[in-house]
């Protein structure tokens, strides 16, 4: 066998543990033993087994029933059956509960190294079907969207509808709640789908680095323009532009946008020369634009000419019944990244990840299961596996407003992290940019 | 042990030189080892044998192995040729299976010395912590039946051969002699 794997021998006799331990470690092979079955699954969940050599007759629970209950909780792991009580009706009950083969012992040491060969096969068939699976998932969830909930179910009838008209879309939810992945699901169902999408972080950037990006510009049209540059307007032509975190830009950012889609023209920055435009816009936001525009801070026009569609993301914390699916989506996807196989989630943590606020959203809860998954000892994770996510979101919280909430905690974070607003970010599950804002907009300091 | 003709250890002996350039010295036989039979499969259980082998007086060896005529087993196996415990003191080598061809004839005693070395090179293989090889023309290639035995050369590959050596090498620094003084 090409590859050396990890076994585990299943046999209530001490002997014919020791004799399948020491055969196999002439083999090279990793051998771990239980003497039970109850001990074998407290095996599994800490560790992955390739393989499983299980003997039929033990006390408690038997090798059929061990059998049953590693295919439901581990499919990929190959089963053996070994039995010295061998009969016809058990060994067909065994390989249509999912073992691999069958052997009577004592076998003959060849007969030993032909199932060893056919277990390395089986084991070479079930990775080029993960590599194959990772693939398809990779082409079919291209929108990545994930959820269950009745607000979600509303979200996915929407997209293609919206995809299929011209009209511009604003996608409203709070930071983490995967505005850009609807964005991208509109832009792969509409007809401009095989043209570009380019997103652009308009709070990520000040107005003129925007301005220039957008339009683009001639040579010499400011100091240090030494050649000619198209625009993002331009570069999209046919396909969609999705301005992220729109409330954010500048009012005049939004007059000279507001003409472009009026007239669906620009003019490259030092240039006269107008170019026609062509594409679909899709905006987003983490702000009250209505309030934004009331107070004054946001122009109504360009609000209503963003705004044809309206399509509102929920946080997290209200559509509570989409963790467990997010939970094993991101299980799934890291365990295959990270080509660890930690891929069960024990009930106290999944309660304790439902319980908690998710402030940061799909992203905190994406980005606390990829660190779970990566500092996992184990292969099932456990509440400790989260100890990072900070108590205070799990409380009650009381009477108190979402914004309070939001700066408490933005607050503890920034201070646990020692005012490192990377790491900080990365916990919140949030960029430095949008942290930066917070911490502006809530008006925090270093203590 | 038990009743080896002298020729068999003196052919095992020269081909460990031979090959892997370790001297040999031969001891006196041991009875039958009757701790180890079992009645229900008429055979010798080479597991029990090794216990047995750890509370002999082999002192002055870094590594023994047993001879036997006997029919070997371990407990998941119909029967072995050799057994020796991974990276361990002790192996044993069974001429049982070796005295006769599949179809039931007697092979050449060229032939019968030859599986025997071949066997004793491989579990000598194992207490210097060598692992079965994928090369099926190395001696460290695990021999199913007499057949692939007969078919495997006097020949250790390059990984094994450099496994070997190393393995020998560290001994040696160590100061533990691989040519050990007589047992008294």
């Amino acid at each position: 066998m090409g590859n050396k794997i990890s076994i585990m021998i299943v046999d209530d006799e001490l002997i014919v543990r020791e004799s399948f331990l020491h055969w196999f470690e002439k083999l090279g092979h990793k051998v771990e033993t239980a003497a039970s079955g109850h001990e074998a699954l407290e095996k599994l969940e800490k560790s992955f087994f390739d393989l499983l050599f299980v003997d039929i007759k033990m006390p408690k629970m038997n090798g059929i029933e061990l059998l049953g209950k590693v295919k439901e909780e581990y499919p990929e792991t190959i089963v053996i059956i070994i039995t010295a009580y061998g009969s016809i009706d058990t060994a067909v009950n065994a390989m249509k509960m999912g073992a691999s083969d069958y052997l009577l012992k004592p076998f003959k040491p060849e007969q030993l190294t032909l199932v060893m060969e056919k277990v390395a096969h089986q084991k070479r068939l079930i990775s080029e079907y993960e590599y194959m699976k990772g693939r398809l998932d990779r082409i079919t969830h291209f929108d990545n969207i994930i959820g269950q909930s009745a607000v979600m179910k509303e979200i996915f009838e929407l997209i293609p509808k919206v995809a299929q008209s011209d009209s511009s879309v604003l996608i409203l939810g709070k930071t983490g709640t995967g505005k850009e992945l609807i964005a991208k699901a509109v832009h792969s169902k509409s007809k401009q789908a095989n043209r570009p999408f380019v997103a652009i972080n308009c709070g990520a950037m000040p107005d003129t680095l925007l301005e220039s990006e957008l339009f683009g510009y001639q040579k010499g049209a400011f100091t240090g323009a030494t050649h000619s540059r198209k625009g993002i307007l331009e570069v999209v032509s046919g396909g969609t532009l999705f301005l992220d975190e729109v409330g954010e830009i500048s009012p005049k950012m939004q007059v000279d946008l507001l003409r472009v889609l009026e007239e669906k023209k620009m003019t490259r920055l030092g240039d006269r020369e107008p170019i026609d435009l062509d594409f679909r816009l899709i905006s987003s936001t983490s702000r009250d634009l209505e309030k934004e525009v009331s107070e004054g801070r946001f122009r109504e026009d360009f609000y209503y000419r963003i705004n044809v569609i309206m399509v509102h993301v929920s946080p997290l914390k209200e559509r509570k019944e989409d963790i467990p699916l997010l939970i094993q989506h991101f299980l799934d996807k890291y365990s295959h990244e990270t080509t660890k196989k930690v891929n069960h989630i024990s009930r106290d943590a999944s309660d304790l990840l439902k319980a908690y606020d998710w402030p940061g959203n799909v992203r905190e809860l994406e980005n606390a299961i990829e660190r779970a998954v990566v500092l996992s000892k184990s292969r099932t994770l456990t509440s400790e596996d989260f100890s990072f996510l900070h108590p205070s979101s799990i409380r009650p919280t009381g009477r108190r407003t979402l914004r309070e909430i939001e700066k408490e905690h933005i607050n503890f974070i920034l201070n646990d992290c020692g005012w490192n607003v990377t790491k900080a970010s990365g916990i919140l599950g949030i960029n430095r940019v949008t942290l930066h804002k917070m911490i502006k907009r809530y008006q925090l300091k270093r203590p | 042990m038990g009743k080896v003709a002298e020729i068999v250890p003196k052919a095992i002996a020269a081909n460990i030189l031979g090959y892997l350039h370790i001297n040999t010295d031969i001891v006196s036989s041991l009875e039958n080892p009757q701790y180890a039979f079992d009645e229900s499969r008429i055979q010798y259980n080479a597991g029990e044998i090794l216990k047995a082998f750890e509370s002999m007086p082999f002192h002055n060896y870094e590594k023994v192995i047993g001879i036997l005529d006997l029919d070997l087993f371990v407990p998941i196996f119909s029967y072995v040729f050799g057994e020796a415990r991974q990276a361990g003191k002790y192996a044993l080598v069974s001429l049982y299976r070796l005295q006769k061809n599949l179809d039931g004839s007697t092979p050449s005693t060229s032939l019968f010395l030859e599986r025997a070395a071949k066997v004793a090179l491989h579990e000598l293989g194992h207490l210097f912590n060598l692992i079965h090889c994928e090369d099926e023309n190395c001696l460290m290639h695990f021999s199913g039946g007499l057949q692939d035995l007969d078919n495997a050369s006097f020949y250790f590959c390059r990984y094994c051969s450099t496994y070997f050596r190393d393995a020998l090498s560290i001994d040696r620094t160590k100061g533990k002699n691989t040519r050990p003084e007589r047992d008294s």
